[in-house]
């Protein structure tokens, strides 16, 4: 079984990703963002539909403007037309699109993510398929159907607080703090507080 | 920046992967090892985390002009939101990336994790949406 990652390999490994993610795909890491979209797949879909058939509608309409154009001043007014038009529909179709990343799209990411501790976990020796999470969880929370009861309700509360607050670990605590913004740096010192809190709570208890 | 839909597939894929290996080779996915952090007995992931804030302040300064602004405002769900979210985070041991790592490390157990996060992130749509209200800003979206 390999070591972890020492304390400055990991800061390296995991800024890394935080920087390349803006390089790749233009903004910064968010992985809560992700779970908003794939839960709420149904609204993104038909916002993909909306935008697909604005963009559509656009289409007509320059055809018909330029139908009319044709019929009122002949063929030769439509050249110096063309470069003005060609200009405008292109950029503005491009930031729509760049704005619009579909659902299916940060599934892939969450999927992947899976795969990736799949692959650390099997490469480091540490995989092994296990009914609960680990020793020292199974000490706090007992049985088997009360690790999976606390599981489930840690789950809603991780779901539900992360989208309330707007952020989690990836949004607020890296992208937010490296970033400095207010929200964020007030977000992360609260989740930690209360997660420090709650394990010296539950180690006492051990 | 346009991107090709295919090519936009392949990005997040590739950090998806990317972030699930360096995350569990870190150790974020192991309970114990996170508790121990929790509770100030080893603060070595700590450390990255807070190593891994500073090189990317440093790395993303130069562009900060042209990183869009994401939404993170400071709006009345932000601290009991993140309340929360701490509390589930040191029973569980999952954020809304380590539930994937963990199952990827074998822990069948985070089942009920992954179903506990689908169903708050659903309630909280639902509630939001009929009594909050209020701007959540948004990430990465």
């Amino acid at each position: 079984m390999l070591e972890y990652w020492p304390w400055w390999a990991g800061a390296i490994g995991l800024a890394g990703i935080a920087v390349l993610n803006y390089f790749l795909v233009g903004r910064l890491l968010g992985v809560s963002g992700s779970w908003a979209k794939v839960v709420g797949w149904k609204d993104d879909q038909a916002r993909s539909a909306e935008l697909k058939s604005l963009a559509e509608d656009k289409g007509e309409m320059e055809d018909a403007l330029l139908a009319e154009t044709l019929a009122e001043f002949g063929e030769e007014s439509l050249d110096e037309l063309k470069d003005d038009a060609d200009i405008d529909t292109s950029t503005e179709h491009t930031v729509k699109a760049a704005q619009h990343t579909p659902w299916t799209v940060h599934l892939v990411f969450l999927v992947f993510m899976f795969v990736g501790g799949l692959l650390a976990a099997i490469t480091s020796g540490n995989f092994q398929v296990e009914l609960t999470l680990s020793p020292v969880h199974s000490q706090i929370f007992g049985d088997n159907w009360e690790v999976w009861l606390a599981l489930l309700f840690g789950g809603v509360m991780v779901g539900f607080g992360t989208q309330m607050a707007g952020g989690c670990t990836s949004g607020h605590g890296l992208s937010g703090c490296a970033r400095l913004i207010p929200a964020s740096l007030v977000a992360t010192m609260t989740f930690m507080a209360s997660a420090i809190v709650l394990s010296f709570l539950m180690e006492a208890t051990l | 920046m346009k991107q090709s839909m295919s090519k936009q597939y392949l990005f997040y894929a590739f950090l998806g992967l990317a972030m699930g290996f360096v995350v569990a080779r870190i150790g974020f996915a192991d309970y114990d090892e996170l508790h121990k952090m929790f509770i100030f007995a080893d603060l070595r992931m700590l450390y990255s985390f807070a190593g891994a804030v500073i090189l990317s302040m440093l790395i993303l300064a130069p562009f900060s002009k042209k990183i869009p602004r994401q939404n993170k405002i400071f709006q009345p769900g932000t601290i009991p939101g993140s309340m929360l979210f701490g509390f589930g985070w040191a029973v569980s041991g999952a954020c809304p990336s380590l539930v994937f790592v963990q199952l990827g490390a074998g822990k069948l157990a985070a089942v009920f994790t992954l179903v506990g996060i689908f169903i708050g992130v659903l309630l909280h749509k639902k509630i939001h949406a009929r009594f909050f209200r209020w701007d959540t800003g948004s990430c990465g979206v």
